[in-house]
């Protein structure tokens, strides 16, 4: 899973979020390194729709301008899950293998 | 005021390359996020939105940002059918003298109704060869953009190539046009692993939704 993924669907698994409540929550999640893109975002959004990850939740009208709400499906979550997982199983052995090392330091 | 609705046709002008059945659903909300991620006083888009706007929409005009990546995978191995096919008549170009040859030093006394058989095989794939090529294109952009029926003609395509390839050893032709035969075998290959994609689970959703989409 690509990090823009990953981080697409972190924000999203605390509860439903439009585009730009996206941008903001991955610059949040990534202490401001990964800033969104609109074009990433969609592309990012259409593909994650179709493989069936995230759905609409709903839409609202804000100032003239149309709000869409995107949720996480079961099977998106669970793919993130699964991410969450393996991402933190590998952190945990660099760490372990580091550990020992930095102590001699 | 007016620096907001330069920005806006700047914007929109950017989001009008994107694929229409996009903009219908999308081109309002993706506009208000560009608007709302624009600096202050920003009266036409950066160099670095536009580029990936851009991206963005070449990507969904090639029909590969909405199918899934088992659909995805099947396309670049249509295309990757393609190029070893034209690699097939390359290889045959140059091998097509040597296979009559061989043939006539290993059957001098062959009757002329055999000889005809080599030559048919020979004509047959100098005209086959640049059709198979034409079909794995055909195949590689129906696919991506989710045609039910492109399936369907894979599935006819991957038993003519099953045939050819079964009758070519069959036949010994295998004897005398190695490479041929083995360009056959790597192009059924792909072809069956290609077909194992587009029909496999996370595949069928997508044909299903685009022929939905399609009415």
């Amino acid at each position: 899973m690509q990090e823009a993924t990953f981080l697409i669907l972190t924000a999203l698994a605390d509860g439903s979020q439009h585009g730009y409540g996206i941008i903001s929550e991955v610059a949040d999640i990534s202490g401001k390194r990964v800033r969104l893109r609109a074009g990433t975002l969609y592309t990012a959004l259409d593909r994650l729709r179709a493989d069936g990850l995230i759905d609409v939740d709903r839409e609202e009208v804000v100032d003239n301008r149309l709000r869409r709400y995107y949720r996480l499906t079961p099977e998106g979550g669970l793919r993130l899950a699964a991410e969450a997982a393996r991402l933190q199983a590998n952190a945990n052995a660099a760490l372990r293998r580091l550990n020992p090392a930095l102590g001699v330091i | 005021m007016n620096d907001t609705t330069e920005l806006e046709r700047g914007y929109r002008r950017l989001v009008a390359c994107y694929p229409r059945s996009f903009r219908r659903e999308n081109e309002e909300e993706i506009v208000g996020v560009l608007l709302a991620t624009a600096r202050d006083g920003q009266r036409r888009p950066g160099i670095a939105e536009s580029a990936d706007l851009v991206r963005g929409a070449v990507r969904m005009r090639m029909g590969l940002s909405r199918s899934p990546r088992t659909v995805l995978y099947a396309v670049r191995l249509m295309y990757a059918g393609a190029v070893a096919e034209v690699a097939a008549l390359v290889i045959f170009a140059l091998t097509a003298a040597s296979v009559r040859s061989d043939f006539l030093v290993n059957h001098p006394l062959a009757t002329a109704a055999q000889l005809q058989q080599v030559n048919a095989h020979i004509i047959g794939d100098w005209v086959g060869l640049p059709i198979a090529i034409g079909f794995w294109l055909w195949m590689a952009w129906a696919n991506g953009r989710g045609y039910d029926w492109a399936r369907l003609v894979c599935i006819g395509c991957f038993a003519l190539n099953t045939i050819t390839l079964l009758a070519a050893l069959g036949t010994g032709v295998a004897r005398y046009a190695p490479a041929a035969t083995i360009a056959c075998a790597v192009t059924w290959a792909i072809g069956f692993a290609a077909l194992a994609l587009i029909f496999c689970k996370p595949s069928w959703g997508y044909y299903t939704r685009q022929a939905a989409a399609g009415q």
